[in-house]
């Protein structure tokens, strides 16, 4: 019965010839976001190798010069492209791809591609994620609609009820129908993108594993709304009125929600503007200990610390320099003040992040965006996650250079000059993106929420098919 | 009034009329009969010009339906096998928003006479059309022929899933249109009530009209057999 | 025919129940986003203003601060924030140079969440790299805003074709189209007249929820005016999708069909065509990396550090003006510094430029095309409106550079002279006066407006031939 069914469908669905048409579109659309993609994503590796390799023989071409000067000098934090980006670009687009190292100072990552864009980008881009979320459930609702409608407005309906047969059989024949082509249209994708990746040059950290995992949630979002379609369908009398209120449903998961839900987020918990965020550090900075200011009440403190703790009454007699040794201090002291701030914003992004979980009872497609993003790499936890990383290299690099100050120096020496070859001693930055394991882990109730909604609207669907 | 004259109509290699001429003069009633697929409702389609002819030419009033398309239908009022209206809108509403649009600006009293006219109930004058049977609809749209003074009056299967009152109802209807002048030309299946309504009986098959006789000249039960003999011809394989 | 058209449709229209449908959603579709858009200008406009106030708390500090060293008294700030020198003023005093919301700033969010409002130069900042990006949460930025101008540009066609897209095919289906057509009209012109009538209720609806919610949610000041645009910019986008819908109606087909293909020319316009003309745009003239700009900067700053001498000998030679005054000659960190950074400055000038005139060019190319997609044209205009597009923070960052330049230059003789800020100096600070663009464009409507008539003139046209028969089939 199932399988009669599905073979019934499967053939009315293909010789329909505006679903080849559509098909086609939506391959070929496919097709050019994969090929756009690519190339974007090569470009941009490229200019990221170069910019690297440059950055990094400035640093160590530096010549003789005082660590502290050096510091002031900074270096940059270039934040990679990961190989899934060739899927989902996530917020790529929205966050800067580079942070500037410096002393006494922790910057945000700055040069977003689409601040130097025009307005035309915040419409969107074609890329896979754009056809993944938005036109394969479209696709879904025009193979979809009519499914059990059609039926009615034929009056096989009738005909079929007076043969007995088993509704939730009927329905389950009419879902697999429906889930065989996209199935298999976005297997073909992904097989695609895999292909591509694996042959892609020095592609990082490129696994199967991910790419699959991302498969089966893509699938999961098209079974939810494949499972939504055909319920409207069984539900409505006619076929127009069942295309309007899928595609209300549409419209609602994936336009409306995300934004109403972005604008809740924001009113609720709001970031403070890049210039209050500097006043408030500054504020902060100010009632604290300074590097450069041997003045101050704290420098003054921490002078008579250090000479007790060494048993000396002058600094001059301390085994190191103590103006590289308050630096270093001072350092410790402002990242302390940055940890603080960064961390009061991404508790206000955690914040935010538990309202779209909320909306995600309207929408699925906010839970699927997420978990998605979270696997390619290019969700805001992962730049997160970046900004932390090379902050942390920040830190090091600061005691790195002012331990080196501080150890061959003797205090009041600011003339002196480190090696031309001790910049070389720096170890490179380096960043990986979390495992596939712990970002499941950290996104689990995204995967719950992705769940309930497949688990819930699939036995919506059959438990409402005996009324038929 | 109507008149076709070599009138043809082909869907591909189908003929579905074939130089159908006829003429139904005012306060003349001509009932066309014939098996599905006759070419009854393709002649009744060509004169509305739904469909433009193969070939030959169809005449309102002297005019040429298909260079007149706007002005022929004036004179037409034309009643479907299953006449829908606005299942939202009164019996009243429906009467007046037809004969608006066809150009007849009537008050709500001329409005009401044309539909006792049409001997609907006056309780239903003011009911949704949701609530209509087929029959009180066909009231309506008799109403409408009468409203818009109309001339000719097409009429395809008017009594199909009538029940026999109603059909007696629908028949005495055209009797009185017909004593105004209409000319009506009406596709039926039901001898019966064309023996008793028409003035000339048509009989078609394959496109062609095969027989014609004028009602009177004929009893039932000749129209029966005169039927079945025509239907019966086994045509030779073109 | 209009007459009886006009009558009955708007009772049918009553009695299905869609004006009652329409007026709510509309009403609850502007309300929200009214709302929300209102909000995002009020918190823009409490910033700004809560900057001012910390920059005037400052001032009066700072006066204070002068008073003190004028009378010779000790204070207790670390000597290089000590406002009498200017470098200090310059620095740790700077003005507020804001971007004050426009009366329809709430129609649109455009570019506002991308972008800062308030920008405080230094003098001895880097102008070109200025951060003028907002501090905003990426998944903000990538859902948007659920603003005015998502509900009109997005929704309303959604609901103009939900609305209009079976007003022929629902006559075939319920059977009513058989009765029509055999009266004395032209099926065309009926469907025109349905169309417009819709598209009228449709207009009046919105008028009157557009204006309800703008006095409930008290937008002020109001400006007729720029409600007046508004109002027929949305108009007309609207009767460009009733212009599509009429030539569906008349030439597709079935009701599903139609909605079908209704949805497909709306994925086409709004969401696919901006997309591929924004990649095809940044591909035909691509921004030149930033890292490499980076750097470059970085190169050239290490040059001149080596010859600051050097470079500051040249700058004095070359700006008399500047030390006309001095008579101590003592030259310090700063002399040094601010000369260095003057010629690397010019150095790097050519390089920025090409961002700007890469921005430029896309945003002429985006602007050429835009009449591809009516969405595109509506969105812009919008963003124009409500002063939130590319071009007002392009004139915008562009003024506070301007600013950034004065304040230099101000404090600049200050250096070169030696001379003391005083509290006399502080009345002649510079201030920041952001000025509106002029160079609004007001073809908009009148081009939308014919690109429609010329479509419904084709359809007109074109239902002439149309063949009766083929409607009814």
């Amino acid at each position: 019965m199932i399988l009669k069914t599905f073979f019934k469908e499967s053939k009315e669905v293909w010789r329909d010839g505006r679903v080849r048409i559509a098909f086609a579109i939506v391959l070929s659309l496919l097709g050019i976001a994969i090929w756009i993609s690519a190339r974007q994503y090569q470009n941009i590796n490229e200019q990221h190798q170069m910019a690297e390799t440059t950055e990094r023989a400035i640093w160590d071409n530096q010549g003789e010069k005082n660590p502290h000067s050096a510091a002031h000098y900074g270096t940059y934090a270039f934040k990679p492209k990961y190989p899934l980006s060739l899927v989902d670009q996530g917020v790529d687009k929205y966050v800067g791809t580079s942070i500037f190292l410096e002393a006494h100072k922790r910057n945000e990552a700055q040069f977003s591609a689409a601040a130097d864009q025009t307005g035309l980008a915040r419409f969107g881009d074609l890329t896979p994620d754009f056809i993944l979320l938005f036109i394969v459930p479209l696709l879904i609702i025009l193979l979809g609609y009519n499914s059990f409608t059609k039926e009615r407005e034929m009056g096989t309906l009738t005909l079929l009820k007076s043969q007995g047969i088993s509704s939730w059989k009927w329905v389950m024949g009419k879902w697999m129908a429906l889930f065989f082509p996209i199935f298999v249209l976005s297997a073909i994708l992904f097989l695609i993108a895999g292909f591509i990746l694996s042959n892609l040059q020095d592609f990082g950290v490129f696994n199967w594993s991910s790419l699959f995992t991302m498969f089966w949630i893509y699938t999961g979002y098209y079974i939810i709304f494949i499972n939504i379609v055909l319920f409207i369908s069984t539900r409505v009398k006619k076929s127009g009125i069942a295309l309007v209120l899928s595609l209300s449903v549409w419209i609602l998961a994936c336009l409306a929600a995300p934004k109403a839900a972005s604008n809740i987020a924001e009113t609720k918990y709001p970031y403070p503007t890049r210039q209050e965020f500097a006043a408030n550090v500054l504020k902060d900075k100010q009632g604290g200990l300074d590097g450069h200011n041997p003045w101050s009440k704290e420098s003054k403190l921490l002078e008579q610390k250090v000479l007790a703790e060494h048993g000396v009454d002058s600094i001059h007699k301390l085994p190191f320099n103590f103006d590289a040794y308050r630096m270093q201090k001072g350092e410790e002291h402002e990242a302390e003040i940055y940890f603080k701030h960064y961390n009061h914003l991404k508790e206000q992004f955690t914040r935010q992040s538990n309202v779209y979980r909320g909306l995600a009872v309207v929408s699925p497609y906010l839970p699927t965006r997420f978990l998605s993003m979270a696997i390619a790499h290019t969700d805001y936890a992962t730049h997160w996650d970046f900004a932390d990383a090379a902050e942390n290299y920040r830190i090091a690099t600061q005691k790195f250079l002012n331990d080196n100050f501080a150890e061959n120096s003797s205090y009041g020496e600011w003339a002196y000059r480190a090696d031309a070859d001790f910049w070389k001693e720096l170890p490179d930055f380096n960043y990986d993106p979390p495992e596939l394991r712990t970002i499941l882990t950290n996104n689990a109730s995204s995967l719950w929420i992705l769940g309930t909604w497949m688990v819930v609207s699939f036995s919506i669907l059959l438990l409402t098919s005996k009324t038929i | 009034m109507i008149s076709t004259n070599n009138l043809t109509k082909k869907f591909g290699d189908f003929t579905a009329v074939d130089n159908l001429s006829l003429s139904v003069n005012e306060g003349e009633i001509l009932c066309l009969l014939g098996a599905n697929g006759a070419g009854k409702s393709t002649t009744i389609n060509m004169l509305l010009n739904f469909i433009p002819p193969s070939s030959g030419s169809a005449t309102i009033n002297g005019l040429d339906v298909v260079k007149n398309p706007i002005k022929t239908k004036e004179f037409i009022t034309y009643i479907p096998e299953n006449l829908m209206l606005y299942p939202s809108l009164t019996a009243m509403e429906n009467l007046d928003y037809f004969s608006g649009i066809a150009g007849k600006k009537l008050t709500p009293t001329q409005l009401s006479n044309f539909l006792e006219e049409a001997g609907l109930q006056t309780n239903a004058f003011h009911k949704r059309i949701s609530t209509f049977s087929k029959g009180m609809r066909q009231k309506v749209g008799i109403a409408l022929a009468l409203a818009k003074d109309t001339k000719v009056l097409l009429l395809d299967e008017p009594t199909s899933g009538l029940d026999p009152k109603a059909g007696n109802e629908f028949g005495e209807l055209l009797q009185n249109l017909k004593n105004k002048g209409v000319a009506v030309l009406m596709a039926t299946h039901d001898l019966f009530r064309a023996k008793e309504v028409a003035t000339h009986i048509g009989i078609m098959k394959g496109g062609q009209l095969r027989q014609q006789f004028v009602a009177d000249d004929i009893s039932l039960s000749q129209l029966e057999k005169a039927y079945l003999d025509t239907m019966n011809v086994t045509e030779a394989m073109p | 025919m209009l007459r009886y058209n006009f009558i009955y449709e708007l009772r049918l229209l009553l009695r299905s129940r869609w004006i009652q449908l329409l007026s709510l959603l509309l009403l609850v579709l502007f309300g929200f986003s009214t709302f929300n858009g209102e909000q995002k200008v009020q918190k823009r406009r409490s910033d700004i203003a809560a900057a001012k106030q910390e920059v005037q708390e400052s001032d009066q500090a700072m006066i204070k601060l002068l008073d003190s060293v004028e009378r010779g008294m000790e204070v207790s700030v670390p000597y290089w924030t000590i406002p009498t020198s200017p470098m200090a003023v310059g620095n740790y005093y700077p003005r507020v140079a804001a971007m004050e919301p426009q009366p329809m700033s709430f129609v649109s969010t455009g570019q506002a969440d991308l972008f800062t409002h308030y920008m405080k130069p230094t003098v001895s900042g880097d102008d070109f790299t200025l951060n003028f990006t907002e501090m905003s949460s990426p998944v903000q930025l990538l859902f948007g805003s659920f603003d005015l101008a998502f509900v009109i540009v997005y929704l309303l066609p959604l609901l103009i074709i939900a609305f209009t897209y079976n007003v022929l095919s629902s006559e075939k289906e319920q059977g009513s189209l058989r009765l029509l057509a055999s009266q004395p009209i032209s099926i065309g012109k009926w469907v025109f007249q349905k169309l417009i009538l819709r598209f009228f209720w449709l207009s009046v609806l919105a008028t009157f929820s557009l204006l309800a919610t703008i006095f409930l949610v008290g937008i002020g000041p109001f400006q007729w005016g720029a409600f007046l645009s508004l109002l027929a910019l949305t108009l007309s986008y609207m009767l460009f999708w009733f212009a599509l819908a009429f030539l569906v109606n008349l030439f597709v087909g079935s009701s599903a069909k139609n909605a079908v293909s209704l949805i497909g020319l709306w994925v086409l316009f709004v969401l696919l065509t901006p997309s591929v003309l924004n990649q095809l745009g940044s591909k035909l003239y691509p921004m030149p990396s930033r890292t490499l700009m980076i750097n470059k900067m970085r190169e050239r700053k290490a040059a001149a550090t080596e010859r600051q001498d050097e470079i500051l000998d040249n700058f004095l030679r070359d700006h008399p003006e500047y030390a006309i005054n001095d008579s101590t000659q003592t030259r310090s960190f700063y002399h040094r510094y601010m000369a260095s950074q003057e010629v690397v400055k010019e150095e790097l000038q050519p390089i920025v430029n090409e961002y700007e005139k890469q921005l430029q060019k896309q945003q002429t190319w985006s602007k050429q095309l835009q009449w591809i997609s009516p969405a595109i044209v509506v969105q812009e205009s919008l963003n124009q409106l409500a002063g939130t597009s590319t071009d007002d923070y392009e004139n915008y960052r562009g003024q506070v550079m301007g600013f950034a330049e004065v304040w230099r230059e101000h404090f600049m003789s200050f250096l070169y002279n030696n001379q003391n800020f005083s509290q006399a100096d502080y009345p002649g600070l510079p201030q920041f006066h952001f000025e509106q663009r002029k160079d609004k464009s007001v073809l908009t409507v009148p081009i939308l407006l014919l690109m429609t008539i010329v479509m419904l003139c084709c359809g007109l046209l074109a239902s002439k031939s149309l063949k009766t028969g083929k409607v009814l089939s």
